[in-house]
């Protein structure tokens, strides 16, 4: 038999508490590399000496907690893919500027897809200035997707 | 065509069709600038031996792809939002085309709304979503 | 008359369309569709009142689930408060046979939807589940499925004798009315949309280039 996740358990144990809290800094090639490896031509984002020069308003999405989950979470049955993110991009992140990312744990929910049976669980991560200005959330549906009983290791 | 102001758009317009570079030496620059380096996104054997089809594009990259995507199409827009969906994996070296169109425009606040779907070369769409755009008076 | 019998908006967990983006969409835009229903993801939605808006832009807005069985994911046309005591439209494990039968002694109807498709469409679970009880009509177009896909289950339909449906399956604003089905009366309720899908007088139709 596959294991599942307790769906309730998780919303009532875990939902909507900061379980992680990451500093990053941005240097502007970094920038660079990932504005131009995404396509952009904009030089607000290609050129450090650009006077607005800025992360492109997706970079966030790719800041990742210390821990993936929160502390005490049950073991995922399966294997974590990323299903969707969703980013919303609120004051420009320039390098060189100390960031702090705090994330909690959204939404969890179960639906079958194509192939079985999945969890999704919903992170946010606010990304803070160090005047605790928002710059950013970022969210990531990730989908566990259930090992069948002949899969399971 | 670049859009400079929201009374450039009309509902149902549609932005020119972006086909994004992603070959392994461009994926292996995201991911490393990001700091999503790992054989999954940069391997095809290693990915493989994961059970993948092959090196994936990582979903941010996607998510990345539509931004610049909008950007192409009006350089001043502001990005309030872009909310993507992963249907199907993008696999590294195989070519897809993205497309987007306005399915909503309130000139008074200054915002439009994108519908943006990214398709593999046989047309199947692999990532759709939707994005808030804030475009100058 | 021709209605998108498959739709999701916001409500859906994966759906990211408004609704009076849809109707704006489907007005300025010249969709060939009259209208469309809203099948939410393993809900019903009690709370939206679309009325008003279907007044404004002269469309049909009319609201059914696609709720999730053995079989696949299944559309249900004709939710009613009873219906919804009869089974819980959030479980992903519901046994079709009591889907069936709850939209036999409630006066709904359900329709396997992309049936072709895998895991999720009703011709993969046959050989395993065997054809099921009390199934009159299938969506044998749907606008999100492969080509392929729609195939396996315009056979299917032939070989069982099933009627076909045709939905979208639109998840975004731009994707409406890829698929419907035609009537030859109007429809402007659920009721009367339960009316026309059991007279079995419709056709699928495929607005995808």
């Amino acid at each position: 038999m596959s294991e599942t996740l307790d769906i309730d358990s998780i919303r009532t144990n875990f939902l909507n508490q900061d379980y992680d809290e990451r500093h990053f800094e941005l240097t502007p090639q970094q920038i660079v590399d990932y504005a131009e490896a995404c396509g952009e031509t904009a030089p607000r984002y290609t050129d450090p000496g650009h006077p607005d020069f800025q992360a492109p308003p997706t970079f966030a999405s790719s800041f990742q907690p210390g821990k993936r989950l929160p502390d005490g979470f049950p073991k995922l049955p399966g294997l974590g893919m990323d299903a969707g993110k969703a980013v919303s991009p609120k004051a420009p992140m320039r390098p060189g500027v100390p960031l702090v990312g705090r994330t909690h744990l959204h939404d969890v929910y179960a639906k079958t897809g194509r192939s079985g049976r999945m969890t999704f669980m919903v992170t946010r991560m606010e990304v803070y200035d160090p005047d605790q200005l928002l710059l950013a959330t970022a969210d990531t549906r990730i989908v566990i997707r259930e090992r069948p009983a002949k899969d399971a290791s | 065509m670049t859009i400079n102001s929201i009374s450039e758009v009309e509902f149902g317009a549609e932005l020119p069709v972006f086909e994004p570079d992603t070959g392994l030496a461009n994926v292996k620059r995201f991911v490393v600038a990001a700091g999503w380096n790992g054989p999954r996104f940069t391997d095809h054997e290693a990915a493989r031996k994961e059970g993948l089809p092959g090196a994936l594009v990582p979903g941010i990259l996607s998510q990345g792809y539509l931004a610049a995507m909008i950007h192409r199409w009006a350089p001043e827009a502001l990005i309030q939002n872009v909310d993507t969906v992963f249907r199907a994996p993008l696999i590294v070296d195989e070519p897809c085309s993205i497309s987007g169109v306005v399915t909503d425009i309130d000139e008074e606040a200054g915002r439009v709304e994108i519908d943006l779907t990214i398709t593999n070369a046989k047309g199947e769409t692999r990532v759709f979503g939707t994005a808030e755009v804030k475009l100058p008076a | 008359m021709i209605l998108d019998l498959h739709t999701h908006s916001i409500k859906s967990d994966d759906g990211r369309a408004k609704v009076q983006n849809y109707c704006q969409w489907i007005k300025t835009r010249e969709i060939p569709i009259d209208g469309f229903v809203l099948t939410e993801h393993r809900q019903f939605d009690n709370e939206s009142d679309y009325r008003e808006l279907a007044r404004e832009f002269g469309i049909t807005i009319l609201k059914g689930s696609e709720v999730e069985t053995e079989y696949g994911h299944v559309l249900v046309f004709g939710v009613t408060e009873a219906l919804q005591r009869a089974f819980d439209f959030s479980d992903i494990h519901l046994p079709l046979a009591k889907v069936v039968e709850a939209c036999e002694k409630h006066g709904a109807v359900p329709a396997p939807c992309h049936p072709g498709r895998p895991r999720v469409g009703m011709h993969a679970h046959l050989e395993t589940f065997g054809v099921p009880d009390g199934v009159r009509i299938v969506e044998v177009y749907n606008g999100g499925s492969r080509d392929s896909e729609d195939e396996i289950a315009q056979a299917m339909a032939e070989e069982l004798g099933y009627l076909g449906i045709g939905g979208s399956d639109a998840h975004i604003v731009s994707h409406v009315g890829r698929c419907a089905t035609r009537f030859p009366m109007d429809i402007h309720s659920e009721s009367e949309l339960v009316e026309a899908l059991r007279a079995g007088d419709f056709e699928a139709i495929t607005n995808r280039q």
